[in-house]
């Protein structure tokens, strides 16, 4: 049994914390949040311990593993505190909000001999996996030309962190960086960048980007993501190749679709998509990183591939910002 | 009223000489086809006079032509069509330059005829809805507009650079330009793009991605890629995702279809059921005539939207985005 503690009690610490507590190879030793409510609640609904502080949480259960779900401009904080406790880490994507702080990051884990693993879950979606596997086997022929979208309503969290540019890095290294990252496993490594974004304009709590990237190997990809919908979310991938086209929608691939009389649970004339399965992606990949852990086995997502996804969203970004082209360095 | 088709090298003449039967005291006086198989079918089948030079045609007491010869053609019969005192309605794109199609507008005006760009998609009723609803400011301030013109390798001239003028990228990025363009009445100022031959083995791009700035500073993006398969259920398309401070409005403008699934032609297809826009443009075209008004969609709309379609490819070669000067 490996004894996992989370750190945010936000949206994603309580989808792991969830994972966790389903998993057959861990038990859930805590939660800690600055935000006592917020993070009593969570421990409460899993039945946990909750800490007001990271060393509390250390000193009291001395976990095996630390999962860090806080924003993105405390992530390095979190995991070398984590790294210099002895502790493995499991931190949320995007590993860091610039490459200094996830360069740090890496380099503090190896040192203190503890595995650092980067929650890019794209990688576990069972379609997207199917999609990498079509790819991989050459189904579609020579690859042409990728078209992803991913986006829907302005996020709302904690000190409203994803409305601060300095903190998120917009959408651009907040949320389309899952794209990036799953069209690297998919196709290499990137050329160059050119993107267009909303970043600094004069629109309240409304962001959208379209990202045209020419990776290394010749394919043209345009990676859109959107923070303007006025609700919802839905992710959309289009790969054109010399023998066929593959294109996946979520918004269409709904098994379910309910629509029901109002009652106690339901509010009236609202379809109710669902798409259920039997293990869900964020516990999918989970159990992956744990069993990596167990085992002693590599990831199918490193943190060096968290290192390379983040490269390119700060590139977008620079492109965002200074109107050029944008060529990713050379590998090192 | 008496109209001409000079050339049916390209397809859509089939579609405008249908619509131009359609329309009640319009006559399709003849065709013009140095193709002569083609243009004596053509003739034959839309019960009409065949001409082998158009020159001839020209001079024949008609009030106007629909020019559907290979691009690399347009000019040359807009001249001298206009010289011959015949209005025009040309298909896409205009031409395969910028200075031709000045000259082509130059021309038109000093002949004092009617030269209107063949951009049927504006008559699609579901994109005239979408018109509707931001020129309503329904979806507020517009934010970004992405589109797609995909479609299949089209092969005969199409692909041959000297009669085309340029592939994927040209053909099939100036169709949503002009509903961009008509939409925010507004400039393409900036182009990015990347252009390749990726699908077919072919000498011409068959794929591409174009991003734009517009003067009103909206960005925009564009896919103008020949990138469905021979299994594709339909030829292609015309989508626009357009954000609003207000929303968002996803165009799927052929999206009026239903699905036949076919043992006997091992085939899958979507079978279109919404209205005909080719009879929708020449419609337009012919009541400018009557009318003796500007048609609603100019030489100047053709020549803006191919120009973009020219700066794509300059971009691509430079790797950089590249500038556009609008007066």
């Amino acid at each position: 049994m490996l004894k996992v503690a989370v750190i945010g009690a936000g949206t994603m610490g309580s989808a792991h914390s969830e994972a966790y507590v389903n998993m057959s190879d861990t038990v859930l030793v805590g939660i800690v949040d600055i935000r006592e409510d917020v993070g009593r609640n969570l421990a409460e609904s899993q039945r946990t311990n909750y800490y007001k502080s990271f060393e509390d949480l250390i000193a009291s259960e001395s976990p095996d593993l630390i999962d860090v779900c806080v924003p993105t401009s405390l992530h390095r904080e979190y995991v070398e505190k984590a790294a210099k406790s002895k502790k493995h880490v499991i931190c949320e994507k995007p590993l860091a909000r610039n490459l200094e702080d996830a360069r740090a990051m890496i380099k503090i884990c190896k040192e203190e001999g503890v595995k650092l693993f980067v929650a890019q879950v794209v990688r576990f979606f069972p379609d997207y996996q199917k999609i990498y596997r079509l790819v991989a086997e050459q189904k579609l022929g020579k690859i042409g030309t990728v078209r992803t979208m991913r986006g829907g309503v302005f996020p709302t969290a904690w000190d409203d962190w994803y409305a601060n540019v300095e903190k998120s890095g917009t959408l651009i290294v907040d949320m389309i960086i899952h794209d990036f990252d799953f069209l690297r496993w998919c196709f290499g490594d990137v050329e160059r960048v050119f993107a267009k974004s909303h970043l600094g304009r004069d629109f309240n709590r409304i962001d959208h980007t379209f990202v045209s990237l020419r990776f290394k190997n010749g394919v043209i990809a345009h990676v859109e993501g959107s923070w303007a919908y006025p609700s919802g979310f839905k992710t959309e991938i289009e790969i054109a190749g010399s023998n066929g086209v593959l294109i996946h929608n979520s918004e269409d691939a709904v098994p379910i679709r309910s629509t029901l009389r109002e009652n106690s649970l339901h509010i009236s004339g609202v379809a109710v998509p669902e798409s259920p399965l039997k293990t869900g992606p964020y516990q999918v990949e989970l159990e992956h990183f744990v069993s990596c852990i167990i085992n002693g086995t590599d990831p199918i997502v490193t943190a060096e591939d968290g290192f390379k996804a983040l490269e390119i969203s700060l590139a977008a970004l620079e492109s965002v910002k200074t109107g050029k082209v944008v060529a990713l360095k050379e590998v090192d | 009223m008496k109209v001409g088709i000079l050339s049916f090298a390209h397809m859509h003449a089939y579609s405008y000489a249908e619509a131009l039967n359609e329309i009640s005291g319009v006559e399709l006086f003849g065709i013009a086809d140095e193709n002569e198989e083609r243009g004596k079918n053509a003739a034959n089948q839309y019960k009409t006079n065949y001409f082998h030079d158009y020159h001839d045609l020209l001079k024949e007491d008609i009030d106007a032509v629909i020019i559907c010869s290979e691009n690399s053609r347009h000019k040359e019969m807009t001249i001298a069509a206009a010289k011959a005192g015949k209005h025009i309605l040309c298909e896409k794109p205009l031409a395969t330059s910028v200075e031709d199609a000045q000259s082509m507008i130059e021309t038109c005006k000093k002949y004092g005829v009617k030269l209107q760009t063949a951009f049927p998609v504006r008559f699609n009723p579901p994109v005239q809805r979408v018109k509707q609803m931001i020129d309503n400011g329904e979806l507020g301030r517009i934010v970004a507009i992405r589109g797609t013109n995909r479609g299949q390798n089209p092969g005969g001239w199409f692909i041959e650079e000297e009669l085309s003028g340029g592939g994927a990228v040209l053909d099939h990025t100036v169709h949503v330009v002009d509903l961009m363009r008509w939409f925010m009445n507004s400039e393409v100022k900036e182009v990015y793009a990347e252009v390749d031959t990726v699908f077919n083995d072919i000498q011409i791009d068959d794929c591409g991605l174009l991003m734009l700035e517009f003067e009103n500073g909206v960005f925009a993006s564009h896919d103008p890629s020949w990138s469905r398969c021979k299994t594709f259920p339909t030829w292609g398309d015309v989508t626009m995702e357009i954000v609003g401070t207000n929303g968002v409005v996803h165009l799927d403008a052929f999206n009026q279809h239903f699905m036949v699934y076919n043992d006997a032609d091992h085939k899958v297809n979507q079978e279109f059921w919404g209205n005909s826009y080719d009879l929708g443009l020449v419609e337009d075209f012919i009541h400018c005539l009557k009318e003796d008004r500007e048609p609603s969609i100019t030489g100047f709309d053709g020549l803006k939207a191919m120009e973009v379609a020219i700066k794509a490819y300059e971009s691509a070669k430079m790797k950089k985005p590249i500038r556009i000067r609008n007066e």
